[in-house]
């Protein structure tokens, strides 16, 4: 007995549907759900907003979709190891904590050598990261080749404060 | 036992007519049986009002004034039942789109067969041209269904987002309406008027049909193409620019990669049919016929394939450029592991359109030297296949990361960068070109006088673009990685160019071929027939799948950036279940396909005799 063709051609489609969404199966099953509203407390010390730090830049902050940390060779975007030694040096009269502010207000300010612009401004949307996070990355970052000073009180430029502002910057800064 | 039939004749309605009466009389008496009858109260003016009485009727009062001075509040969302409103409007809008790209590629497909048939004179082209327009009527008004369908449900479902786009595009509806009547005028002229005017009138028609309905498609890629990568708006989402919110970063590269996509998916679509006609041919002279209307639409299918990856590259190009982080989301985070399965797809698709391609030697007196090829090109093909699909760079959780010391595998990531992929795929697309040749070269042999030349020069620039492209892939392990993105642009210019120039010289060298083997249509295994619907639902597969990545990189944002998505749908489910609901929509739309099909197929069947048993 031979089977029809219409019975035949409708299995093949099952099949071959079936098939893919099997394939679906096989890779990685993750559901991502949208980053929550944490809010940060206000009376955390600098040595507690490092970990919260760590944990946005890995979450909310997406920084890890672009960003390393010890890595070397041929990458697309400057390694973040030791990146506080840097901050310190990369504009003469930026402090490290304005220049990593700067980094996340205003990326395109100063482009990293050997890299194109493309990093996000971290403040606005899609990521949207409030001042108090901000602060808590930069938290984060001064670990990075240097020890922590910020606290959720430190001003810079972005956010109203005037701390050292940069030879040529606009004065009394605030971006915002 | 004639007497008996007329008795029964009769007895039926007398028997009708007795239970209708006998229904009636037992319903009322068993309804006043049972009928409410007010209990006797004193009238009321007369009676004292009890309190009870009192406080039921200020509870309704109160009631009253409460319904009536509650505001009117605007409902953002409304939920779906069952699968929620996210899967609802996924399915609709899928259903929607794939009818949409099969009633735009009808008639490409249709236009380009029946201009060759003018061409050429030759009237079997007109014939199929004429054969395939036939599946446009009932496809164009399931489209339209759908179509209404799914503004109901986004009205439904999101009013308040669908309000804002509204808001934002609302200049753009009545053009559209417009160029949908439009649509309407040509297709149906087009359709029936086939034959009735000059074949140039004729040909201006299908040419206007195809002008509207790509309009419509840049309409309507405006709309969705402006929620993934949002311009002309205020950072709150007031309209600024229309024109910028319209053109905006992947409104150009999406019309493109979706016009030739619908190119192809007409073509396969198109194959699709002529192998069930094939399967069920029950002459030689039929299967010649569906044989080669199988191969016109594979062929048609390929041409629009081969460059498809390019218009892709172009697409992510623009989607970096945009937003460097949405391109990352889609290459390097949630949505990486989906161009896996997307390599899959493409890679099934080469595959199967290759061995389509060799399996058609067969058919073809003296192909057995070239036969000889094919392991060749199967080896390559895999091997490109296997560098494809390799991963990098898969961000599934973060302290995986970091236990792969960064973003990328250290052992799959290095065959997993881009110069490797773009390489890969380059190389797929030189050996595809590659069987197209060899199967034209089947059955004849080139007669012009500098013959051996001209091979040699094919030869030559075949292996020098395969050198380019290679060459450039290992150059790309050693440069920065600014200039490396930068070189996928000579790899492709080099195989376009390739491309191009060979199928000039193979023109010319086979001006006048020595025929050495006649082509015999309807010989070929019934196989490649299964393998022809396989490529029809691979393809469609695939649409759905990338549809859903356009819509799902927005993550939970309506309009990325701007308009936040607050339903409860607004995680990114797991690609296992965004393949399920793709597969339950694939399988639904063939199986309309299949109902167009069958009344397509109305026309051919004989007409109904009276006295014919049912
Ligand atoms: C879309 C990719 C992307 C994302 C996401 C991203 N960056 Fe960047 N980042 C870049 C690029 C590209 C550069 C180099 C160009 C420049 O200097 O602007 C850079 C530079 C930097 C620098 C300067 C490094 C140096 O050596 O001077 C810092 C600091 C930095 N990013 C921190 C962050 C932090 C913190 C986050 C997350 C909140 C983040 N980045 C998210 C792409 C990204
Ligand atoms: C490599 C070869 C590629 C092939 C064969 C291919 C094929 C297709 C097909 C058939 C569609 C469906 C078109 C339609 O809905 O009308 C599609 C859509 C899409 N493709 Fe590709 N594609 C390729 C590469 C890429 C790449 C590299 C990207 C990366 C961004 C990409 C992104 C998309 C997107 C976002 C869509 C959705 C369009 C939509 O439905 O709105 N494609 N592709």
């Amino acid at each position: 007995m031979t089977v029809p063709h219409s019975v035949r051609i409708g299995a093949l489609v099952l099949a071959t549907t079936a098939f893919y969404g099997y394939v679906g199966q096989l890779v990685p099953q993750k559901e991502v759900q949208p980053p929550p509203e944490v809010a940060i407390r206000s009376d955390l010390t600098t040595a507690d907003m490092v970990p919260v730090g760590r944990e946005i830049m890995a979450g909310k902050g997406l920084c890890f979709t672009c960003h390393t940390i010890g890595k070397t060779g041929a990458l697309r975007f400057p390694d973040l190891e030791g990146v506080d030694v840097r901050a310190k040096s990369r504009i003469p009269g930026l402090s490290d904590v304005e220049y990593l502010a700067q980094s996340m207000y205003e990326p395109d300010a100063y482009i990293v050598q050997g890299f194109n612009p493309g990093m996000p401004h971290i403040n606005q949307p899609p990521i949207s990261l409030t001042d108090q996070e901000i602060l808590c990355v930069i938290a984060y970052l001064q670990t990075l080749g240097g020890t922590p000073t910020v606290t959720l009180r430190t001003t810079h430029r972005y956010n109203g404060g005037t701390a050292a502002p940069a030879p040529g910057a606009a004065p009394g800064g605030g971006a915002r | 036992m004639v007497v008996s039939r007329k008795l029964l004749f009769l007895l039926g309605p007398v028997a009708g007519i007795v239970m209708f009466i006998a229904v009636v009389w037992m319903a009322t008496v068993f309804v006043g049986r049972n009928e409410y009858k007010d209990p006797y109260r004193a009238p009321a003016a007369t009676a004292d009002s009890t309190p009870r009485a009192e406080g039921v009727a200020a509870e309704k009062d109160e009631a009253e004034k409460k319904a009536q001075e509650k505001p009117y509040a605007e409902a953002e969302y409304r939920r779906f039942p069952v699968v929620g409103s996210r899967v609802a409007i996924w399915a609709v809008a899928q259903l929607h789109l794939l009818f949409a790209a099969f009633v735009l590629a009808v008639p490409i497909f249709a236009f380009i067969i029946e201009a060759i048939g003018y061409k050429t004179g030759d009237p079997r082209y007109d014939r199929l041209a004429h054969e395939f327009s036939r599946l446009l009527s009932v496809s164009f008004s399931l489209t339209a269904t759908f179509g209404a369908f799914l503004t109901f449900m986004l009205i439904i479902l999101y009013p308040k987002f669908t309000n804002y786009l509204m808001s934002v595009f609302s200049p753009t509806f009545l053009p559209y309406v417009l160029l949908f009547f439009a649509e309407a005028f040509f297709l149906y002229t087009y359709y029936y008027g086939w034959g009735k005017f000059h074949p140039l009138v004729h040909l201006g028609l299908g040419l206007g049909l195809n002008v509207v309905g790509t309009g419509i498609m840049m309409i309507a890629n405006s709309w969705l193409t402006f929620m993934m990568s949002p311009s002309g708006v205020s950072s709150k989402g007031a309209l600024i620019s229309l024109t910028d919110a319209i053109y905006n970063y992947t409104w150009m590269p999406i019309n493109v990669h979706r016009f030739i996509a619908n190119i192809a998916f007409g073509g396969s679509i198109a194959a699709a049919y002529a192998a069930v006609k094939f399967l069920q041919a029950e002459t030689d002279e039929e299967r010649a016929h569906y044989d080669w209307m199988g191969y016109i639409g594979n062929f048609v299918a390929i041409s629009a394939f081969l460059p498809l990856p390019f218009a892709g590259y172009w697409l992510a190009k623009e989607i970096y450029a945009y937003s460097q982080t949405l391109g990352l989301t889609m290459m390097g985070g949630a949505f990486s592991w989906l161009f896996i399965i997307q390599a899959v797809l493409i890679g099934n698709l080469f595959l199967a359109a290759n061995y389509y391609l060799w399996l058609g030697m067969g058919r073809v007196e003296g192909a057995q030297p070239f036969q000889r090829f094919v392991k060749y090109l199967l080896a390559a093909i895999v091997l490109c296949f296997m560098i494809w699909a390799t991963p990098r760079s898969i961000i599934a959780t973060v302290s995986e990361v970091r236990a792969m010391g960064g973003s990328a595998h250290p052992v799959l990531g290095f065959l997993g960068v881009m110069s490797a992929k773009n390489t890969a795929v380059n190389i797929l697309i030189l050996t595809t070109f590659m069987s197209f040749l060899l199967y034209r070269r089947t059955g004849k042999v080139a007669s012009v006088t500098w013959a051996k030349t001209g091979h040699a020069l094919q030869l030559s620039i075949f292996a020098a673009a395969a050198f380019v492209v290679i060459f450039l892939g290992v150059y790309g392990y050693f440069v920065e990685a600014s200039v490396r993105i930068g070189l996928s642009v000579p790899q492709v210019g080099a195989v376009l160019l390739a491309m191009v120039s060979i199928t000039a010289i193979d023109i010319f060298l086979f001006r006048k071929p020595r025929n050495t083997g006649a082509v015999r249509w309807g010989r070929i295994p019934a196989i490649s027939q299964y393998v022809l619907i396989f490529i029809a639902v691979t393809f469609t597969w695939l649409m759905g799948l990338m549809g859903y990545v356009r819509s799902g990189l927005r993550q939970h944002w309506h309009v990325y950036g701007i308009i936040r998505d607050n339903s409860p749908d607004a995680f990114t489910p797991t690609l296992g279940f965004a393949t399920e609901v793709v597969s339950v929509t694939v399988l639904a739309f063939f199986l309309l396909i299949g109902f167009v099909f069958w009344i397509a197929s109305l026309h051919d069947r004989p007409d109904f005799e009276r006295g014919q048993s049912l």
